[in-house]
């Protein structure tokens, strides 16, 4: 094997929690049953990847609990959704810990890491088992190649726009009238709270519950990243980037684009309150 | 919606507008995926040529089954029949895809004879083996991958790939599906 003078490496020392590669997401999949992906708070993604110089969609680490991480191999520059980055010499470790006030926290490196490219996308899947780092979550021991930063754009600090306190913007669903009347109006009164049960698949929220008229169908539907599905239990279900791509539950809602961000940011316990959107609002959509 | 195929001739041409990032056809629903920044042009076109439309041909796939499944009795039970019948109708089932989707390569089979149609389980399994052969409803299927499930599981796929990370999805929308026996 011949070593590069600037190969590099992450090497996971410990982790606390899920952590997994995630990237911009596999887009153009979904009607092969393949969940569009990305990193479950894009906006936190792109400002630690922006911090050191990557593309906004790099390749980086979403951390669930905590990670601790060392450079192999040469210096590497690092930074948390938090913007700030810093250079690490090689072999020096960096704990990062537990997110607070935040679901998730990412860690990028400069150059990104460089994991192969599978279906179009570079982020893991983990109930296909593909993409990211051998298609599964991190563990210690594992060892991570770090792309070029030959490439590298001027470091930028992003503003973080989120404010995970503000009410979450909804459009009314296609599934309305499989509700009883009212459902829509609890929905958008009312607070709920995000259970620990959420993962990249959906956050799953407790709350009044949102009363259907009709057993399950049976009749699967094409799914959308922010779709509010209702089982029968009525604990409703907001569809996060690993959703499955077709479902049975009724959708009472879509939550706006422009607001994903902000719901997923918030940690196990926070509160959402969800309004509904202005169908003429521009900027909920983008 | 017409057809399996013209569904699956709908879905393409709507993936060849300008600005569609994706298009999902169900049995009584379309979703067209687009940026919000570009919203795509020509999908009235696309829509109206949607039934009737030229269509693909339909591929035939075969995969082997080992009837070995923790619910094949419970199946039997349900519908009255002997297992051994309830093995010999499913086998002897032509069947078409109906839908992809819930997991990657995941295909909804419709032409489920109607003596198996049965109701999910009550209670979910937490999983179910990849390679599992199930059925549900009015539909059978195989899980491409390992995952929480509750459809009636009969038996066991030998070597079917359903979905593969370097090709994707083996079964569009359309395709034929017939299993045959094997140990």
């Amino acid at each position: 094997m011949i070593v590069l003078p600037d190969a590099a490496w992450v090497e996971i020392l410990a982790v606390r929690g899920l952590t997994t590669v995630q990237d911009a997401g596999r887009p153009g999949r979904m009607h092969e049953g393949v969940p569009p992906g990305g990193a479950l708070v894009p906006e936190l993604a792109a400002r630690a990847n922006l911090a050191v110089g990557n593309g906004h969609g790099a390749p980086l680490l979403e951390v669930f609990g905590g990670v601790t991480l060392a450079p192999r191999g040469r210096s590497l520059a690092v930074a948390t959704e938090d913007g700030a980055a810093r250079t690490l010499e090689a072999d020096e470790a960096l704990d990062v810990p537990s997110p607070r006030g935040l679901r998730v926290r990412y860690v990028a490196v400069a150059g990104g890491l460089a994991v192969p490219r599978v279906l179009g996308g570079r982020g893991t899947l983990l109930v296909a088992e593909l993409g990211g780092h051998q298609g599964r979550a991190l563990r210690r021991g594992d060892r991570i190649e770090v792309g070029s930063s030959a490439l590298a754009r001027e470091r930028t600090s992003a503003p973080l726009a989120l404010d995970t306190s503000r009410a979450v913007r909804v459009f009314q669903g296609p599934d309305i009238g499989r509700f009883e009347a009212g459902a829509l109006d609890t929905l958008v009164s009312e607070p709920f709270t995000i259970l620990p049960t959420s993962d990249r698949t959906g956050a799953r929220l407790a709350g009044p519950v949102l009363a259907r008229l009709d057993g399950d169908t049976g009749r699967s539907a094409p799914m959308v990243r922010g779709a509010i599905q209702v089982p029968a239990s009525g604990a409703p279900i907001v569809l996060g980037p690993d959703h499955p791509t077709t479902g049975g539950y009724p959708v009472l809602a879509v939550v706006a684009r422009a607001d994903l961000g902000t719901l997923f940011a918030r940690p196990v316990g926070a509160a959402v309150r969800f309004v509904l959107a202005d169908p003429g609002d521009r900027t909920a959509a983008v | 919606m017409g057809s399996e195929t013209d569904g699956l001739a709908l879905g393409t041409r709507l993936r060849a507008c300008e600005g569609v990032v994706d298009a999902v056809v169900t049995e009584d629903r379309v979703c067209v995926y687009f940026e919000p920044g570009a919203v795509p042009r020509d999908l009235d076109r696309a829509l109206e040529r949607g039934v009737g439309g030229a269509s693909a041909t339909p591929r035939e796939v075969i995969v082997r089954v080992s009837y070995d499944g923790p619910d094949l009795a419970l199946v039997a039970s349900l519908s009255g029949l002997p297992a051994e019948d309830v093995i010999r109708l499913h086998a002897a089932g032509v069947y078409v895809v109906r839908m992809v989707g819930f997991l990657p390569g995941f295909a909804y089979l419709g032409g489920l004879e109607p003596r198996l149609v049965v109701a999910r389980r009550s209670v979910p399994r937490p999983r179910v083996d990849a390679g599992s052969v199930a059925i549900a409803a009015d539909y059978t299927a195989v899980y491409p991958f390992a995952s929480p499930g509750g459809w009636n599981v009969i038996g066991h796929a030998q070597g079917a790939e359903m979905f593969r990370s370097d090709t994707g999805a083996l079964l569009r929308l359309g395709d034929r599906v017939r299993f045959e026996r094997v140990g």
